[in-house]
């Protein structure tokens, strides 16, 4: 059981890692044209969630997860989520999740964080939140699958809070939507892995691109 | 079994400069306040940097960095997802993230400064994030502010009351707005200031050098 709640604790949003401040493409859609329905909302995540968690993110924390005791092999992966992200404020963001990430983590002296910050402090990895969270969660004590589990999760709850706060959505419509797509989460968290890290959502990648040139914003990406 | 390692102080385990924290509602003169507090500090060399929480653009950011009162690379922003005090509270990790790059590329600092966005009077920063901080409220913003009792204004470590020339002009009574802000804070202090004359700014000066920088 202790396996499982460690993945409700780094799922649930009161833990500090800084993912509130990052849309991820969200905000540059809903100012780029007409008022995003509910069904577009769902529509767009599940997107993202088909052709970037499930190809690059869950890809890329699956196999640090399982190399996270040697973090040369870690960096290694952290290069290609590099190297795989075509949008520029997709990559800082999650470079600046997973500081944040990091931040929480290396304060409450989960195991293997500490290392991880000075390499990415030193230049010497990139840092990026997938590669972060397989470090930092198997150190808290998450097992592979609850990791990719709260990965999803997350990816799912951190859109549809930004669409609240952008006012794409109510607070409780928000929860319908998540009810919808938690199923999809299920179904990509059991196919497997693919060969290689990819990653293409062409709307939110666009519009986070555009985004970034913005001087109006309330969030990081 | 897991092994942790948490310290009794958690912040301190990897933070070396000194963080103090500006929080207040809108408008109130957060930023006029630490371009004034910046010459005043750096002149009795205390090496510093700022954080700003901007709240839908950099502009607080950008100020600062073409002020001419520190180098532009000495300011950071960190975006607030529209929450300005979640960035300050209850997930203060990106400011920390950021206070802990600029320590790396400036070794030395002494002090962080972080800018909370305008928020309101129930906003406070968490002691994760900083050492000590202050709340600036203005004159113009009302003087039934502090009676009001914000979380804000009662757990602030430096309550300063900002905009003082402005007070006859918006038909406010300083020496009562002050007397009530005193009254709710106990023996807590509270500074008046003119950040557009820079009266007063001395004094949050001396209170911050007492409290986070063990100066006299």
């Amino acid at each position: 059981m202790i396996s499982q709640l460690l993945a409700i604790w780094q799922a649930d949003a009161a833990f500090p890692s800084g993912g509130f401040a990052f849309s991820n493409g969200l905000e540059g859609l809903a100012a780029a044209g007409d008022r995003l329905s509910s069904d577009e909302l769902e529509a767009v995540v599940e997107a993202a969630l088909r052709r970037r968690w499930a190809t690059a993110d869950r890809v890329a924390l699956a196999r640090a997860f399982e190399a996270a005791n040697d973090l040369d092999a870690v960096a290694e992966i952290d290069r290609e989520v590099e190297a795989t992200m075509l949008a520029e404020p997709f990559r800082l963001g999650s470079r600046r999740n997973g500081a944040g990430l990091l931040a929480a983590h290396a304060r409450i002296g989960t195991p293997g964080a500490r290392d991880w910050q000075a390499r990415v402090r030193a230049g010497r990895a990139l840092g990026h939140l997938a590669t972060t969270q397989a470090v930092v969660w198997s150190g808290a004590g998450l097992d592979r699958s609850g990791a990719v589990l709260a990965s999803g999760y997350m990816a799912v709850s951190g859109f549809m809070t930004a669409a609240v706060r952008l006012g794409v959505i109510g607070a409780i419509a928000a929860q319908s939507t998540v009810r919808k797509l938690l199923p999809v989460v299920a179904e990509l968290a059991a196919t497997p892995l693919p060969g290689r890290i990819e990653s293409f959502s062409f709307r939110l990648d666009i519009a986070a691109t555009r985004h970034a040139r913005g001087d109006l914003r309330l969030f990081a990406n | 079994m897991l092994e942790f390692a948490p310290g009794a102080d958690v912040r301190r385990q990897t933070a070396s400069a000194a963080r103090i924290g500006v929080g207040g509602p809108v408008g109130s003169g957060k930023t006029a306040l630490i371009e004034r507090l910046i010459p005043v500090l750096r002149g009795r060399g205390v090496d510093l940097a700022v954080v700003t929480n901007d709240l839908v653009t950099k502009e607080d950011a950008e100020r600062l960095r073409r002020s001419g009162l520190i180098e532009p690379e000495r300011v950071s922003a960190v975006e607030a997802g529209a929450c300005p005090h979640t960035v300050i509270r209850e997930d203060p990790t990106l400011n920390m993230a950021a206070g802990d790059d600029l320590e790396a590329r400036f070794p030395g600092l002494e002090l962080v400064v972080f800018e909370s966005g305008g928020d309101n009077l129930a906003s406070t920063f968490s002691l994760d994030l900083v050492d000590w901080w202050m709340f600036v409220i203005d004159v113009a913003g009302g003087d039934d502010i502090p009676r009001k009792r914000g979380p804000g204004v009662l757990k602030c470590d430096l309550l300063v009351v900002n905009k003082t020339d402005l007070a006859p002009h918006v038909g406010v009574d300083l020496e009562a707005m002050l007397g009530e802000a005193i009254a709710v804070r106990g023996d807590r202090p509270v500074i008046a200031t003119n950040a557009r004359s820079g009266e007063g700014v001395e004094a949050v000066a001396d209170m911050i050098g007492r409290a986070v920088l063990f100066s006299e």
